[in-house]
């Protein structure tokens, strides 16, 4: 189990460092949601909102620009693979799992950086101020790594067919719909200060995060040996 | 003339049977406006026969992705694509009793959003087969999308709608498990069930048959 975990590990510090040399999926990811964020704050701001309309809004609005975000980059752990001819060389290096864990945590530093950016730029501009701190973070953090076991599992589908970027968008998005009514659900009740929506959300959240890295921990086998 | 003839006639006579009931053997109910209790000999099978299409979908899927028997990837897509139709059927049922009952045909009720997402995920399922040219690589990666698919399926239509507030009436599994229904509807409602599941199972056989012998078509050129 630890050589799988090292294996695992070094996939992980072998994508991140070719990521940090072009920067393409950082780059894509960051400024679609500064430029969505932008537009927000613009047009809606901190006044423009009724009071009692501000926690959903708030809420969907910041969970819609991170979805739409992570389908402007986190297919990349994948694609590159396939673009660049390095898949073969990785099938031969790592074992399949190895290798699905490895772009999985790839998939969850990359959320982790977007987010450490994001949420806290939101929240100036949108004086977006959650009364539940924690449960604000752990909502971020359980959905955030459900969003990337999802998107993980689908990267490498989408990775081997024919018209990628169109495809990822629309796989990923009807599978994530039920966690994106979870985590919208659980942020609103953070901000709001109701810790039974957020302690049942974030229930959802776990249990739908579980369930999706099980499964694709199962499947990936047989999309990457394909 | 053959067993599979003689059960289709039988399956005609039964679903005739089955719509002529429902219109003048039972009431309308109590609790509802004017006939619309009458949709449920039709809303409920068809979303019970989605769900039991998309399961066969997800088995054959399973069944493909250990034997590489190309036939497992034929009934995948062709239960998949009788499940998309009758969700859809099930949706447009339901969107006909909501504008009865509450005026409007979507409110995005939780039920009628789960409904959406699922018709959403398995179309996705037939633009990613579109999408990939080779047929084996097609079939073993919509093989892992079904199973996928599958998953969030007992999500979306059992558990979704019972965490929520909906204005969907108490359906047969239920908390109480109480059947509220009089003698009347469950005899003609359980005769519904049987009869749509015979009319799914006479499509999907002819669909397989048709789409094998595509497929063995396709590999004699070959």
């Amino acid at each position: 189990m630890w050589r799988l975990v090292r294996e695992a590990l070094a996939v992980t510090a072998k994508d991140l460092k070719a990521e940090f040399r072009t920067r393409v999926a950082l780059n894509s990811l960051g400024l679609f949601a500064l430029t969505t964020l932008a537009a927000v704050s613009y047009t809606i701001g901190p006044y423009r909102l009724h009071e009692d309309d501000r926690p959903f809004l708030l809420s969907t609005l910041l969970w819609i620009v991170l979805f739409f975000a992570s389908m402007a980059g986190l297919d990349r752990s994948f694609v590159k693979e396939e673009e660049s001819h390095t898949a073969p060389l990785l099938r031969l290096s790592a074992a399949p799992h190895a290798v699905w864990l490895g772009k999985l945590l790839y998939n969850v530093v990359l959320l982790a950086m977007l987010m450490t950016v994001l949420v806290p730029l939101y929240g100036v501009l949108m004086g977006f101020r959650p009364q539940l701190m924690v449960s604000f973070v752990a909502i971020l953090a359980l959905g955030g790594f459900a969003l990337a076991a999802t998107t993980t599992i689908v990267a490498a589908i989408i990775s081997r067919a024919m018209t990628r970027g169109a495809l990822f968008s629309v796989l990923s998005l009807p599978l994530l719909l039920p966690l994106l009514i979870f985590v919208i659900q659980g942020t609103t009740g953070s901000v709001t200060g109701d810790t039974e929506t957020v302690s049942n959300a974030l229930r959802a959240v776990a249990s739908f995060g579980g369930i999706m890295t099980v499964v694709s921990a199962l499947l990936f086998p047989a999309v990457w040996n394909d | 003339m053959k067993i599979g003839d003689i059960l289709k006639w039988i399956l005609l006579v039964w679903m005739v049977a089955v719509i002529v009931a429902s219109f003048f053997y039972v009431h309308p109910a109590e609790g509802f406006i004017g006939e619309s209790s009458r949709i449920v000999f039709f809303h409920v099978p068809t979303a019970w026969v989605s769900v039991l299409a998309f399961l066969i979908s997800c088995i054959t899927s399973v069944m493909y992705l250990r034997r590489r028997d190309p036939i497992d990837d034929v009934r995948a897509s062709v239960s998949a694509g009788l499940g998309l139709l009758f969700c859809f059927l099930a949706t447009v049922t339901g969107a006909v009793f909501a504008r009865i009952m509450w005026n409007a045909y979507w409110n995005w009720d939780p039920r009628q959003t789960s409904i959406t997402i699922l018709l959403l995920i398995y179309a996705a399922y037939f633009a990613l087969r579109g999408a990939i040219a080779d047929p084996e690589r097609r079939a073993t990666l919509s093989a892992v999308y079904a199973i996928l698919a599958f998953v969030t399926v007992p999500f979306l239509v059992f558990v979704v709608p019972r965490i929520y507030w909906s204005l969907h009436p108490d359906t047969i599994i239920n908390t109480r498990g109480a059947n509220e229904f009089d003698s009347r509807y469950t005899q003609v409602l359980m005769a519904s069930l049987a009869g749509f599941t015979g009319l799914f199972v006479w499509l999907y056989t002819v669909g397989s048959r048709v789409e094998a012998i595509r497929l063995r078509r396709r590999q004699e050129v070959l």
